[in-house]
């Protein structure tokens, strides 16, 4: 059985956030329900300072946190799908703890303020659908069970390695290249659309894989490896860490 | 005793009156801004999830479990002094974890799928699926212990054996409750495998703080209206494990913060300095709310004075509710992974409907008082003890 793993070579990335507008684009998300966008950070001071910037799709882990603490097994690690993580929206109580055990930040309530105006919910509200909002272009592929498609209110969204377009692919599918005419249709998103093609997605079961054969050669890592959450996705390249957290006013002493 | 209970007369009605006003209005506000913007009628967002309706919660189900561990000391472990209290701790207990749970209702987002979606999916991995089982079983065996009460049977085999029950269903609820957060190893300021006792510790001290308040609100501010039991637990035994409780919190809380301060982990050293002691209303809350009583209940002449007792359980009253809002908030407000999205630490204050939330649950711990005085003899206590007194 296949197990869905991306790879992103930090090297190659450019953060130009055109993966962020592709998977918003697919998967009608709002305004920051950015299930997948690219963090910039900065380090040290001048005049070595760096900047660091970070794609960051959910994880998808092996042993995902959210998971263990959904009351409801709302949230769910589907092995027949490559193991992917989902969230049934008919069963999310919108108690939010996936939010906060999840440590790579890559849940959202879309039951928020809006992070721009207009509120794109008031253009464009939910009807008798029940969908939060109903813009006029939305994908084809609903699946609530999945989590897949416009949510309802109330309930915890998140990227599912879109999956509505990786469970349509030939059966026996190892490597999802988008160069590959024969798969491109059924690639990610995010991995479709980089331009400077920093991002891989395929088998982590198969030794042959594109995948699994980057990450032996290139060394790479998993982010916040130490909480156990083993993430099947894998960084490349300097960079792959994320800056402790410090407050911008405060300026960095180190 | 029930005689000399103001609440059962025009003082009652009129608080009766006042408190059903601000349940309903507040009810209604809060109904009518979440039925029109959502959950948007809050200030929390992805990166700040569990905001004042979730530590409104945690207070009122910390509080109902300290009444329960209060009101073991004599049905358990038969320091029978407490008597004159009991009745009143379980009554209280039960009407707080109401108010609490109809507050938590009101926050998530789809309140009726978890009816059946919690029983039905199993899911044993999930502390919040033992939350909902301990609660429910809590409120179960609270309305039991009290029926048992009511029917006067206070030292009846079953009734011994409903009270140790509803006494390890209290432990097992506030513990589990407890781990929700200590559990959480990505959320290091929350992080503690002693969180549990942390929890037993400050819920009793909430539920004190309750029951002296509630007690003098029973029997007019006054103390000559008591019963002489209640009279000699109230200048005994009560202010001095009050004033032994919240020193025992403020212990708590240094042990906390110097930890969390000598750690060089920033998601719990900045919250200490750059969050918790940098709010003035931290600061009041430690200060005024919980040092403040303690100094009072120390002095053998304030503890015993009605006003200075009163004065105390409400202080602590809001001082330990401020104490779990930071908690809950404070656990969340070091980004988690969102780089210069969020370059400083988030900034979450209560909306309007988030305070119309914690409003509704204080009013309905008045409401549902009220009526508990006038419907039910809470003074009551076994026969022959006020004769001992």
């Amino acid at each position: 059985m296949a197990k869905w793993g991306m790879v992103i070579d930090l090297d190659k990335c450019t953060g130009c956030q055109a993966c962020t507008t592709a998977c918003a684009m697919e998967n009608n998300t709002l305004p920051g329900e950015s299930w997948q966008d690219v963090l910039f950070y900065h380090e040290g001071e001048y005049p070595s300072a760096q900047m660091k910037w970070l794609p960051r799709p959910c994880m998808q882990c092996e042993n995902p946190s959210c998971v263990h603490v959904c009351p409801t097994r709302a949230t769910y690690k589907d092995e027949s799908a490559g193991g992917v993580v989902f969230v049934d929206w008919n069963k999310c109580i919108g108690c939010k703890y996936c939010m906060i055990a999840c440590p790579y930040g890559v849940r959202f309530y879309a039951d928020e303020k809006p992070l721009l105006e207009p509120d794109l919910r008031e253009i464009f509200p939910g009807g008798q659908d029940k969908q939060l909002w109903s813009p006029p272009y939305q994908s084809p592929d609903e699946d609530w069970s999945k989590g897949i498609g416009i949510q309802p209110p109330g309930v915890v969204s998140k990227c599912t390695f879109c999956h509505h377009k990786t469970s349509k692919a030939p059966a026996g599918t190892v490597d999802f290249d988008e160069d590959n005419p024969a798969v491109k249709e059924y690639v990610p998103a995010c991995v479709r659309t980089c331009a400077p093609k920093a991002r891989y997605f395929g088998d982590l079961d198969n030794p042959e894989s594109q995948v699994n054969q980057l990450i032996g050669d290139k060394h790479g890592v998993r982010l916040k490896d130490h909480t156990g959450n083993k993430p099947q996705v894998y960084y490349l390249g300097a960079g792959a860490g994320v800056p402790a957290f410090q407050p911008a006013d405060k300026g960095d002493k180190s | 005793m029930s005689n000399n209970n103001v609440k059962q007369g025009m003082a009652g009605n009129g608080l009766l009156l006042l408190s059903l006003v601000v349940f309903l209005v507040s009810l209604i506000y809060a109904f009518m801004q979440i039925g029109s913007n959502g959950h948007a009628s809050f200030n929390t967002s992805s990166a700040l999830p569990w905001g004042q309706p979730i530590a409104t919660y945690l207070y009122f189900a910390l509080a109902s479990s300290g009444l329960g561990l209060l009101a073991s000391l004599p049905l358990v472990f038969g320091f029978k002094q407490y008597y004159p209290v009991a009745k009143r701790c379980i009554f209280l207990a039960f009407i707080v974890l109401i108010s609490g749970m109809a507050v938590l209702a009101m926050e998530l987002g789809n309140v009726f799928r978890m009816l059946w979606a919690i029983p039905l999916n199993f899911q044993t991995q999930s502390a919040m699926f033992w939350m909902g089982i301990f609660y429910a079983l809590d409120l179960l065996f609270l309305l039991w212990k009290f029926r048992k009460m009511e029917s006067g049977e206070w030292d009846s085999k079953t009734s011994k054996q409903v009270g140790i029950a509803s006494f390890l269903l209290v432990l097992l609820a506030s513990g589990n409750l407890a781990l929700i957060f200590g559990m959480m190893s990505m959320r290091p300021f929350w992080f503690d495998a002693l969180l549990p006792i942390y929890f037993y510790f400050t819920a009793v001290t909430s539920g004190m703080a309750a029951l002296v308040f509630f007690v003098y609100l029973s029997h007019g501010f006054r103390r000559d209206t008591m019963s002489p039991a209640l009279q000699k637990l109230m200048t005994g035994a009560v202010p001095k494990l009050f004033a032994a409780l919240v020193g025992g919190t403020l212990l708590f809380i240094a042990a906390r913060a110097i930890t969390g301060m000598y750690s060089n982990n920033p998601e719990i050293n900045l919250v200490w300095t750059d969050y918790l002691f940098s709010s003035t209303t931290y600061h009041l809350s430690l200060w005024v709310g919980l040092l403040l009583p303690f100094i009072i209940l120390l002095n053998s002449n304030l503890r015993n004075q009605v006003n200075m007792q009163l004065l105390a359980s409400i202080l602590v009253f809001l001082g330990l509710f401020s104490e779990r809002f930071f908690f809950v908030v404070g656990g969340q407000v070091v980004p988690l992974f969102k780089g210069t999205w969020i370059p400083n630490l988030i900034q979450y204050s209560p909306s309007a409907t988030e305070w119309s939330l914690t409003i509704m649950g204080w009013s309905l711990i008045f409401v549902l008082y009220v009526l508990g005085e006038k419907f039910f003899n809470l003074s009551a206590m076994p026969d022959n003890l006020d004769q001992d007194a």
